[in-house]
């Protein structure tokens, strides 16, 4: 019973003007009613799919060979005016960002009453009429009240809802959702993402479903396309691919991707960096050759195709009977049983801290960010801070730096009481303690070179080495974090993303602290690249013995580094302990929420077999 | 994307030519001028240029009193060029200073600079240099301070936004926690980043000084009568404007063409000196 | 009005600095030591500077602003001569820039990419470099001297005269039934509004042009594009709105440049406006005069600011909430 597919591309390339290749014979098909997942890391070109269907690349790219057929009909032998015509009608788009996909300046009722006029609805009434109809199918409460407000009054997940509905209201063929989660708070994803579920079968659309996410593809979609280096590298259904792939990329990526269910392992770690475009014009071979553990020479001089493996199941590997060979590292005996040191690094009783907030009348406001918090971590610890947004983490932060003062209870960090606030206190303590930044991109300025940004803290000191001793320094510290030496005379700006981050891990060890503070560090960052820089911070502990405290909204991530996790919300500690312990068997409602939240997929997989 | 960037090369070496060429005028004034700017010859009087009929002897013609308008244009140059060099500078030092304690400390400071800048552009600018020059009089010296006076807002405004904008980023808390002064971070951390908008805007305000000083010597109230300077050649030719359109127009031209030259190096600069601009081309 | 009342205190301390007497201005030159003497008492000089604001203070805002030395007249009533002229000049001269303007800067960047674009940018920046008396003085040169199609003096020609109902000429020549008069006084402020109006523009075309790049950036106007709405109504619908909010800021904030520049193209047009007034005031240093119009200038622009914080209030839902 073979149907037209609703989507077919076929041997799409996407070049810069110079030749180089963004994408590279790309083959995807979506039937009626399917979700197809695409995944892959940043520069993998998965964006570009939605660009090309919906003939919005970038002027300097061009589709250079292949075909898109939507519903049968060739895009690419479109009018301009015809193709922009199927968009919004026949092709929905969610987008990566609700925050910023609505305009600010104009209210919800009038946005998705111009999209609904356009699709035919004529009357205002019954625009309105629609319009409430529609938000309350995406379960937004009170959508009636809605309508005059406007975007910036709705918090990232009622806005999703909205684009969501305004994407489903033409009842489309085809709806391309581009990270629609990615943005969104932990607890929210799971539910935009039942919702999308829930709008396709009520709909009959077709989703092809960009993500990053592998858990996420794995439970929302049909079938999945891995995408590396502009080119899709496996694909088939979605258990088959996440379960057993016949691809070394895929197979890497979900064991570098920490679980919050399973025994706990360490995470396999890729070496290198994905090649760019410009790169890849130049290798004759496999692209993953050169970081592929079971590579050997015929795949650096051998390009691989897409071949099927068992049916309904491609992968582009000379060798797919090896995958199932690549395992994780084991885990370091004595790192297993190691316990934390005596010493307590960081102490906190019954730690509050209430702001004084003044209203536009003057009056005064108490605000209690934290209230009554005991914890501490010891030597050699890594404790995890676990919250969303809202819950006092960044406000934990500034206390144990000594940004702020405390209003009550003890603070003790590295030795220092919280209480004490001198100059040369606060200067000692910092040595002590030092802080790594979420966002590297901000945290390093980009007018320093990488040699002068990890030794910067040296500047200050009363006895500062000299040139050549501090350049010594800078080189021990990279070489601590692994990365060569000769980034010493770059700038921040001339490296990746993981690379930073790792710049900014040297410069904190700089002080040989005894406690790293660490804000989100890998949120923003690719898997396989997190893995890299979750595996370094494990391996500083054995050598540096270092304390840290990792915040994190991230279950998986804490439970992999983690000794013990200390759960926040609403400014309390609600739940404290062992990982495994507190994430295996949660006790507080927060902590359940959290974790079924991680664990999306199975939540999400019962709604969807319930309803059917 | 190359193309463009050659485009912007080549506007910085047009503009930078011209204002090189404006400043070497300038410089060499008292050598290259063929006559005294203020030698009178009463004999030939409001003479056109020699490519409207003059002679060679006044290249560009005579004023009203025979006065050489080549020499004088060049003498001009001179004046335009001290007045703005001085003006700028001070003006770039005061508002810069201010905008980056405001931008940095924030608070009650913030709020002192923030409401001395509205009091300060609740005047029209023109209105408040010639107020300026009724109080402290006529001369270059007092030109100049007139207009450090009025456009160091100039500065501190729009600096202090970019120094509000660079203090919010995790290499200032960075430095701050690692125990670096006030002082140094805004120095080594603030200063840098937005350096390329200080060049910017000295060269923006450069234009404006010549256009300042070229409005008080238009009323009288800037230079001294017996400095040669092109608002005043404007004033006395406007009197001979049926007889002697040419007397009016190259001073005119003048001014013209000194103001679009740093205007152009200003943007140029901008574009190349700044990551941002370069990042939000035209797509 | 806190703003209003600190630069009411500078402007009438620093002329009080100034090394000129008043007391001696007002009396003819023959006058002796002891007549001047008198008189500084008679006027107050004698007491300390803030009782001389304070008494100041007190007739200003009971409408007297003193007398003028110059002309021994009522400083409220010359000003009131003059200030309609110079307010119409500056409203269709502020008119002309912002229409002018906004077209220019949309038409550009509607343009983007093309000759015509790039075209319009030279013209800017041309016009950029051009000040406004430099404009004014150019537009005689060329509209009045070479191709006499504009009367370059005053406001009216010579001869004729209207019933003073308003000081507004193109209202009262209206009110009056005279559409002759009409087209004389506006053929007399073709020019002037056209050397200031023209001046201002480059700046609004340029703010526009540049907050319409930014915007287009903006993530909605890429969601806005797949909905599959047309460009005009992504231009018109959505981005404008929001591009908008810059100019009005431009406006604002810059309005005193546009005002200070009636002065110049005022004395060139020889037009009876305040600048003139203020002109003449500052060279025989009359110190009521100059006190008061400078008052005006202030107030000007800060009604100006207020009305655009107004606007961008208004055009922002974020502000409101």
């Amino acid at each position: 019973m073979k149907q037209q597919n609703v989507l077919e591309i076929s041997g799409l390339d996407v070049s810069l003007p110079t030749g180089d290749r963004i994408l590279s014979g790309v083959d995807l098909a979506i039937g009626g009613g399917r979700i197809l997942g695409v995944i892959g890391e940043s520069g993998a070109g998965k964006s570009m799919i939605g660009a090309c269907i919906a003939d919005t690349l970038p002027d300097a790219l061009a589709v250079s060979a292949g075909s898109i057929e939507f519903d049968g009909l060739p895009l690419g032998s479109m009018t301009r005016a015809t193709r922009r015509d199927l968009l919004g009608r026949d092709i929905g788009f969610i987008p990566q960002e609700p925050m910023t996909a609505l305009n600010p300046a104009l209210t919800i009722g009038q946005q998705f009453g111009s999209h609904l006029a356009r699709i035919g609805f004529r009357w205002p009434k019954e625009r309105k009429e629609r319009t409430i109809q529609l938000l309350e199918d995406v379960h937004l409460p009170r959508s009636r009240e809605l309508l005059s407000h406007y975007p910036h009054q709705l918090s990232g997940g009622m806005l999703q809802r909205v684009l969501i509905a305004m994407a489903f209201a033409s009842n489309p063929k085809l709806v391309v959702a581009d990270e629609p989660t990615t943005a969104l708070d932990v607890t929210i994803q799971a539910r935009v993402a039942e919702l999308i579920a829930r709008m396709v079968e009520t709909h009959g659309a077709s989703v092809l479903f960009i993500t990053h996410d592998l858990c996420l593809a794995a439970d929302l979609c049909d079938e999945v396309a891995v995408l590396y280096a502009g080119r899709i590298v496996e694909s088939g259904a979605a258990e088959t691919i996440i379960g057993s792939p016949a691809h070394p990329y895929s197979r890497c990526l979900s064991l570098a991707t920490p679980t919050l269910s399973g025994p706990p392992r360490p995470l396999l770690t890729l070496p290198g960096t994905m090649p760019s475009a410009l790169e890849r014009s130049v290798m004759a071979g496999c692209e993953l050759a050169p970081r592929c553990p079971v590579a050997e020479m015929r795949c650096h001089t051998d390009k691989p195709l897409l071949a099927s493996t068992t049916t309904g199941h491609r992968s582009a590997c000379h060798f797919p009977e090896r995958v199932s060979a690549i395992q994780a590292p084991a885990e370091e005996p004595q790192a297993a049983a190691r316990e934390p040191g005596p010493d307590v690094v960081l102490r906190a009783e019954g730690l509050a801290k209430t702001y004084i907030a003044r209203d536009w009348i003057g009056r005064m406001r108490r605000v209690e960010a934290l209230r009554g918090l005991d914890f501490e971590v010891r030597e050699g610890e890594f404790v995890g801070v676990v919250g969303e947004s809202g819950s006092g983490k960044s406000t934990l932060t500034k206390l144990i730096l000594g940004l702020e003062d405390v209003t009550t209870g003890r603070l003790d960090a590295a030795g220092f009481a919280g209480s004490d606030r001198s100059a040369a206190t606060l200067r000692a303590l910092r040595a002590q303690v030092q802080l790594v930044f979420q966002d590297p991109q901000s945290a390093l300025n980009p007018r320093r070179s990488i040699g002068s940004l990890v030794t910067q803290s040296l500047e200050v000191r009363a006895e500062r080495p000299s040139r050549a001793a501090r350049s010594a320094i800078a080189r021990d510290l990279l070489a601590k974090v692994l990365l060569p030496p000769d980034v010493i005379d770059r700038f921040p700006d001339q490296l990746s993303g993981g690379q930073k981050q790792r710049v900014n891990i040297a410069r904190a060890l700089c002080s040989n602290p005894r406690l790293l503070v660490a804000d989100e560090i890998v949120s923003g960052l690719d898997v396989s690249v997190q893995a890299q820089i979750l595996e370094l911070l494990k391996a500083l502990r054995e050598e540096a013995a270092i304390s840290l405290l990792l915040i994190s909204h991230d279950l998986a991530v804490v439970r992999h580094i983690c000794d013990r996790t200390v759960v926040m919300f609403r400014g309390e500690i609600v739940e404290q302990g062992p990982v495994e312990e507190v994430f295996g068997n949660p006790r507080h409602d927060y902590t359940r929420a959290l974790v079924a939240a991680a664990q999306g997929g199975t939540s999400l997989r019962k709604t969807m077999s319930q309803s059917q | 994307m190359h193309g463009f960037a050659r485009y912007a090369d080549i506007r910085l070496i047009l503009s930078g030519g011209a204002v090189s060429a404006i400043l070497l005028m300038a410089l060499l004034a008292p050598w290259i001028a063929p006559h005294e700017p203020n030698d009178q010859d009463l004999l030939s009087i409001l003479m056109p240029p020699v490519f409207a009929g003059g002679s060679a002897e006044h290249l560009l013609g005579t004023d009203s009193l025979g006065r050489d308008i080549l020499s004088r244009l060049i003498h001009g140059a001179r004046t335009a060029m001290t007045v703005a060099i001085f003006a700028s500078c001070g003006a770039m030092l005061l508002g810069s200073v201010l905008a980056c304690i405001a931008g940095y400390f924030g608070g009650r400071i913030d709020w002192a600079i923030s409401r001395m800048v509205e009091i300060w552009l609740s005047f029209p600018p023109v209105v408040l240099s010639m107020l300026l020059i009724v109080g402290l009089g006529i001369g270059t010296d007092k030109v100049i301070l007139a207009i450090i006076l009025v456009d160091w807002t100039r500065f501190c405004r729009v600096l202090r936004t970019e120094v509000q904008v660079t203090r919010r980023q995790d290499y200032v808390a960075y430095a701050r926690l690692a125990g670096f002064s006030h002082g140094r971070i805004i120095l080594r951390e603030v200063l840098p980043g937005v350096l390329p908008m200080i060049v910017t805007l000295f060269s923006l305000q450069m234009g404006i000084s010549v256009v300042v000083e070229a409005i008080l010597s238009f009323v009288s109230m800037g230079v001294p009568a017996d400095v040669p300077a092109w608002g005043q050649m404007i004033a006395d030719a406007r009197i001979d404007i049926y007889s002697a359109p040419w007397g009016l127009a190259l001073p005119i031209l003048m001014i013209f063409v000194t103001v679009l030259s740093f205007n152009a190096l200003g943007d140029s600069l901008n574009r190349v000196l700044d990551p941002r601009s370069s990042a939000r081309r035209p797509v | 009005m806190p703003v209003f009342a600190v630069v009411s205190m500078l402007v009438f301390l620093a002329l009080r600095v100034l090394p000129v007497d008043p007391a001696q201005m007002s009396l003819p030159p023959s006058a002796t030591i002891e007549q001047v003497e008198a008189k500084r008492i008679e006027m107050g000089l004698t007491k300390p500077v803030w009782e001389q604001y304070a008494v100041w203070l007190g007739s200003a805002v009971r409408g007297d602003f003193g007398e003028s030395a110059q002309y021994r007249m009522p400083t409220s009533t010359l000003v009131l001569q003059r200030l309609p002229a110079t307010i119409e000049l500056a409203t269709c001269a502020l008119a002309f820039a912002i229409v002018f303007g906004v077209a220019m800067g949309l038409l550009i960047f509607a343009a983007r990419g093309t000759v015509l674009a790039s075209a319009g940018m030279v013209v800017t920046s041309v016009i950029m470099a051009l000040p406004d008396f430099l404009l004014a003085l150019l537009f005689i040169l060329l509209l009045g001297v070479l191709m006499p199609l504009f009367p370059v003096n005053g406001r009216l020609a010579p001869g004729l005269s209207v019933p003073d109902l308003t000081g507004f000429l193109l209202v009262d020549t209206l009110a009056a039934g005279e559409p002759r008069l009409f087209l004389n006084a506006l053929s007399h402020m073709a020019l002037p509004v056209l050397a200031l109006g023209l001046a201002f523009s480059p700046a609004i075309i340029r703010v526009l042009h540049s907050s319409l790049v930014a915007t287009y950036q903006q993530s909605y106007i890429r969601q806005a594009r797949l909905r599959g709405l047309s460009d005009r109504s992504i231009l018109f619908g959505q981005a404008l709105k929001n591009a908008i909010l810059p100019v009005v800021v431009l406006v604002g904030t810059q309005f005193g440049g546009l005002f200070g520049g009636t002065l110049l193209v005022e004395l060139i047009f020889s037009y009876p406006g305040l600048g003139n007034l203020m002109l003449r005031a500052m060279q025989t240093v009359d110190l009521n005069v100059i006190m008061a119009v400078a008052l005006i200038y202030c107030a000007t622009t800060l009604i100006f600011n207020s009305l655009a914080d107004a606007g961008v209030y208004l055009l922002n839902p974020r502000l409101r909430s």
